[in-house]
């Protein structure tokens, strides 16, 4: 049986492959849309702030894998676009990371104190200014930590994909065990890598956040040590 | 003299509070108008009106000319030309005490970063920081960080610096070196708005000394004059109560 699993490790590799793609691509999209619900909820403008609010509730909400069923299912339906799984997949991970990271971005960019803002804006920047080169890179700092747990728990999230036919790391693995003898062995071989991708993002995070601590206390603490 | 400044009965309320009522007064260039009067008469709000980090609700200010409007674009061409020193320093504790004097003027007025830095340097040596120069302001103490905070100000070579209680926030023996920087800023001539407690300070360098209470102008005076014959019994009273 070993021996059976071993002449799958390629295609559980390329399997691993897919599920990243999926994931970093969900999360990406989530980030960006994120970052932009999170400058609405937060805007001058009611009716940007509440939609931005009804956006970030609704598909918090909701469990992921009834979203996939509608973008896969329920597309086709209702405007008549057919997606492919992967398509399905990415779009319903990427509400779902999008409204999550929002929230995250937002309590970063009001942990920046006032007096920031005002100390930039005295100086003569605008909005933009304001944000890229005061408020983002302390923001950054408190965003970072939660952004690494939502590409993480988007990883996990990605096994749904599954459900609707899409052929990632856990649909591989069900494959490889149906074709085989059914034993558990694939199942290990699929907590393994789950467990490999993610502590890896991790400890990239750990280190991602070791950089962005510049001009911190522990700074101070760590020069006078 | 053209006034650098002008208010015509400026007025800022917050709901239904009105913190400043009617404010009318001009600095010309070179005048140093030291703000006194009881914590929460609106000292502060008329410096933060003037840059528009707040709006008013009645009357102008015009600063060179131009009529200040805080929510408007053309607030940013005003605050190019003023400089503001914070109480609490405001300085940005993501970058070193030379990159928070370089930022403004590389991203706002588009220097050259060879020129500016040069400059920063100079300002540097003018308050006497040179060797903090590459320190994070969470290794600085209150003073020194409130000294990179004029220079920051002084980068942007504003035509007006408004100090708002410059040193209330610092220990007792780091408000002598803030005050000496700002002495010699004076000596050179700019033109200084300065909401302070440090009523000596006020007499020594100030030419002009304006008393303000429940948002008014109550008295606007020579500084030794004021200090030594106050007209109205309100600041007799504020100036017996702070010499106790």
């Amino acid at each position: 049986m070993s021996m059976d699993l071993l002449a799958y490790v390629p295609l559980l590799l390329r399997a691993t492959g897919t599920t990243l793609w999926l994931s970093w691509l969900a999360v990406l999209i989530g980030v960006v849309g994120g970052t932009l619900l999170a400058l609405l909820r937060i805007s001058r403008w009611r009716t940007l702030r509440i939609l931005a609010l009804l956006y970030t509730e609704f598909f918090r909400s909701i469990p992921i894998l009834i979203v996939m069923f509608f973008s896969y299912f329920g597309m086709p339906l209702l405007l008549g676009v057919d997606l492919s799984p992967f398509a399905a997949a990415t779009i319903a991970l990427a509400l779902h990371a999008s409204s999550t990271m929002s929230e995250v971005v937002r309590a970063g960019i009001q942990s920046v104190g006032r007096g920031q803002w005002e100390a930039a804006q005295s100086s003569g920047m605008g909005y933009i200014q304001v944000m890229r080169h005061i408020i983002g890179p302390q923001a950054i700092r408190v965003v970072l930590p939660p952004s690494v747990g939502i590409l993480i728990t988007t990883v996990k999230e990605s096994s749904l994909a599954s459900v609707i036919g899409y052929i990632e790391l856990t649909r591989t693995g069900l494959l490889i065990r149906e074709s085989t003898d059914g034993g558990f062995a694939p199942l290990l071989a699929l907590a393994f890598l789950y467990f490999l991708i993610n502590y890896a993002i991790s400890l990239g995070g750990g280190a991602l956040e070791r950089r962005f601590h510049i001009g911190r206390r522990s700074d101070l603490v760590g020069a006078m040590a | 003299m053209t006034p650098v400044l002008r208010l015509n009965s400026m007025t800022k309320r917050f709901g239904a509070r009105t913190i400043l009522d009617g404010i009318s007064m001009s600095v010309v260039p070179g005048e140093i108008v030291c703000f006194i009067g009881p914590s929460g008469t609106g000292k502060s709000t008329l410096l933060r009106c003037v840059n528009g980090l707040e709006g008013i609700q009645g009357g102008e200010i015009i600063f060179e000319g131009q009529r200040v409007e805080a929510h408007a674009r053309s607030i940013a061409a005003v605050r190019k030309r003023v400089g503001m020193i914070f109480q609490h320093f405001n300085l940005y504790p993501h970058l070193t005490a030379l990159q928070n004097v370089m930022l403004a003027p590389v991203v706002v007025h588009k220097e050259p970063k060879a020129v500016v830095e040069e400059r920063a340097r100079a300002l540097f040596e003018k308050v006497r920081l040179s060797h903090r120069i590459d320190a994070y302001p969470s290794q600085l103490s209150g003073g020194e960080q409130q000294r990179v905070a004029i220079a920051r100000a002084l980068a942007a070579n504003p035509h007006l610096l408004m100090f708002d209680e410059p040193t209330s926030a610092l220990d007792p023996e780091t408000v002598g070196d803030v005050l000496a920087v700002m002495r010699d800023l004076a000596q050179e001539g700019r033109t200084m708005l300065v909401v302070t407690h440090e009523i000596r300070f006020a007499a020594d360098v100030g030419t002009r000394m304006v008393f303000v209470d429940k948002g008014q102008i109550v008295e606007d005076a020579d500084p030794r004059e004021m200090l030594a014959n106050p007209k109205t019994d309100r600041a007799r009273q504020f100036l017996n109560s702070i010499h106790a």
